[in-house]
């Protein structure tokens, strides 16, 4: 009788699921369509994806960093310098845009964790500031204000990702990877991330060991980063300052606000949307930030659980009956 | 010798524009716990009403200058009334709502103003002479009109009722609360005062600078480093640290060029916030 008291953590919540369904069904778009479009499209969504859920880990304990430009430059400089090099094997790529940012955030976190809230969001965006001044002032690694250009494809079993429909389907791969890190990162972790989040110094006093979970949280989140940061570099073949400034902060922020921040659906179906939503704009793109800004408002102020929480409160109130158990 | 004392002109007349924005900024966060990312925002509102006044309706600069405070006043009065109050104990809530008024703002502007820059000069040209040190006039009616505005705001909140009671609210609202003072009334007041100083600052600074829908994102970062460096909600540390900041950035400019001076800014900057997070003069870190 006691095991029916004590609800057992499932391997996997609905949304996570739906969340490793989604970014897995990005396959998909390489596959059934050859429109260039559609191709440029979802390879930023899913860029933003990546970042968001960068975003999004830290925000699990309450945390709102500025400083995901910051780790994506870490990676993405990382594989634009081993390209000089001619090292651009795939796997290995991957793991050094994962592990350089996160390596640099297990200091620097020691730093800034000791900080919360507004004091944490000062930090990390003087974080970005100072990466961006780093990016110009040193050229001879850099290339300062000319960044790197003409970075070599990766390659992938010995086959150069030249098309962009090649480009593509390894974006989706290095979004799935991201999204299956933030998934098992916060579904191992979720009570102590959640305790944190509810009430830091209770759980502290209750045996928690706080700084451990924030700072594999960051260093975490600083992998992610470097992951987005590889995927945009790869996209683009350029790395450049202007890359990784605090718009593309205040980008992925608005994806995982407006998208949801109580679920890892939110910043995936945040970014996509957004990112879309984005195109429909055209040649008009700048107007897209103010599109955000009125959206940030109305979830602040009506809609606090974003899209994918407002979805969620309607489907309850359709099936009343059921109380819901995630 | 005379590059010297250059820079050090450059460097006050910086110091008093930063001031301006610091001032507004530290408010803001002293008196309602927001951090306010907007503040740039209404930083080019003020630029661009006073553009709006001077160039495409002819008035005077003056007028320009009065209407760019009344517009950005205006408008943070309202933001502070309608949005930000009902949210006020939440400082992530509080900080993605100015962050999305600031968004929406730059984005009106440039859809009212495209993208280029304006074409708007200071009515004053030429310069003033000292031996061989050479002083631009528009240079030092800024600093003058800075200095003014420093002094006034120094009177509001030390010699009159409403400065008294702004600042017993800083110091501790529920205490303040208890003892009268209107916190309904009063934000939306202290709002708009900082907004009003962020406006002027625009429509100062923008005719010698530059004014496009970009230019809010430096002053955002400067007030940042600013308010950081004096501590967080204390008044006389973020106009100290405002010529800091503006003696800095003249001096490295003119002496290594780049943005070195910035970076070594902002690297004590870092410093300062992970170990004495009150600042140069702060006395108590807020708890947010």
């Amino acid at each position: 009788m006691a095991s029916s008291l004590i609800q057992r953590p499932r391997l996997l919540g609905g949304d996570e699921a739906g969340a490793l369904i989604l970014v897995a069904a990005c396959f998909a778009v390489p596959i059934l369509t050859r429109n260039i479009l559609a191709y440029s499209v979802l390879n930023q969504a899913l860029i933003g994806v990546i970042g968001a859920q960068s975003v999004w880990i830290m925000l699990r304990m309450n945390l709102l960093s500025f400083a995901t430009p910051a780790f994506m430059a870490l990676g993405g400089y990382t594989v634009a310098i081993a390209g000089e090099y001619n090292i651009t094997d795939g796997f290995l790529m991957t793991a050094a845009a994962f592990l350089v940012p996160a390596l640099v955030a297990v200091p620097l976190g020691a730093l800034v964790l000791r900080l919360r809230g507004t004091y944490f969001v000062l930090v990390t965006f003087v974080l970005s500031q100072i990466m961006q001044l780093l990016l110009f002032e040193t050229p001879r690694l850099t290339g300062g204000s000319n960044g790197i250009a003409g970075i070599p494809a990766a390659t992938l079993f010995g086959v150069d990702m030249m098309s962009q429909r090649q480009v593509l389907f390894y974006t989706c791969g290095l979004a799935l990877l991201a999204t299956i890190v933030a998934v098992a990162l916060t579904r191992y972790f979720r009570q102590h991330f959640a305790s944190i989040e509810e009430n830091e110094i209770l759980a502290e006093s209750l045996g928690l060991v706080v700084w451990r979970y924030k700072a594999m949280g960051f260093v975490v989140a600083a992998g992610l980063a470097g992951l987005a940061g590889y995927a945009l570099v790869t996209m683009l073949l350029t790395a450049h300052p202007s890359s990784f400034d605090s718009v593309v902060a205040v980008d992925f922020i608005a994806y995982t606000i407006i998208g949801g921040r109580g679920s890892v659906l939110g910043p995936i179906i945040g970014s996509l949307l957004l990112v879309y939503a984005t195109q429909m704009f055209g040649t008009q793109g700048q107007y897209a930030q103010g599109l955000y800004g009125a959206l940030i408002l109305v979830v602040i102020t009506v809609a606090r659980g974003g899209i994918v929480g407002s979805a969620a409160a309607l489907l309850r109130r359709l099936r009343p009956g059921r109380r819901a158990t995630a | 010798m005379e590059q010297f004392i250059q820079a050090a002109v450059i460097g006050v007349s910086l110091g008093a524009q930063y001031a301006l924005l610091a001032l507004g900024f530290t408010l803001i966060f002293g008196i309602l716990g927001v951090v306010n990312f907007a503040h740039g925002g209404f930083y080019m509102l003020g630029g661009y009403v006073a553009y709006s006044c001077v160039v495409q309706l002819g008035l005077p600069y003056p007028v320009g200058v009065v209407a760019a405070v009344a517009a950005a006043a205006a408008l943070g009065w309202l933001f502070e009334l309608f949005l930000l109050d009902r949210l006020i104990d939440d400082h992530l809530a509080t900080l993605m709502l100015t962050l999305g008024l600031y968004l929406l703002l730059s984005s009106g502007l440039l859809s009212i103003y495209g993208p280029l820059s304006m074409e708007f000069t200071f009515p004053v040209t030429g310069s003033l002479r000292f031996g061989p040190i050479y002083v631009p006039r528009e240079n030092l009616i800024v600093l003058a009109v800075c200095v003014l505005a420093i002094g006034a705001l120094w009177l509001i909140l030390f010699r009159t009722d409403l400065g008294r009671a702004l600042r017993a609210l800083a110091d501790d609202r529920r205490v303040a609360t208890a003892q009268g003072m209107r916190p309904k009334i009063l934000f939306p007041a202290a709002f708009a005062l900082a907004t009003g100083l962020a406006g002027l600052t625009g429509a100062l600074v923008t005719p010698i600078l530059a004014l496009s829908p970009s230019v809010g994102d430096p002053v955002l970062a400067t007030s940042f480093l600013t308010v950081i460096l004096g501590g967080l909600g204390s008044l006389g540390g973020a106009a100290l640290a405002a010529f800091i900041v503006g003696l800095v950035e003249a001096f490295t400019s003119v002496y290594f060029g780049g943005s070195i001076g910035a970076l070594v800014l902002f690297v004590l900057v870092l410093l300062l916030l992970v170990f004495r997070p009150t600042g140069l003069l702060g006395r108590q870190a807020r708890g947010a």
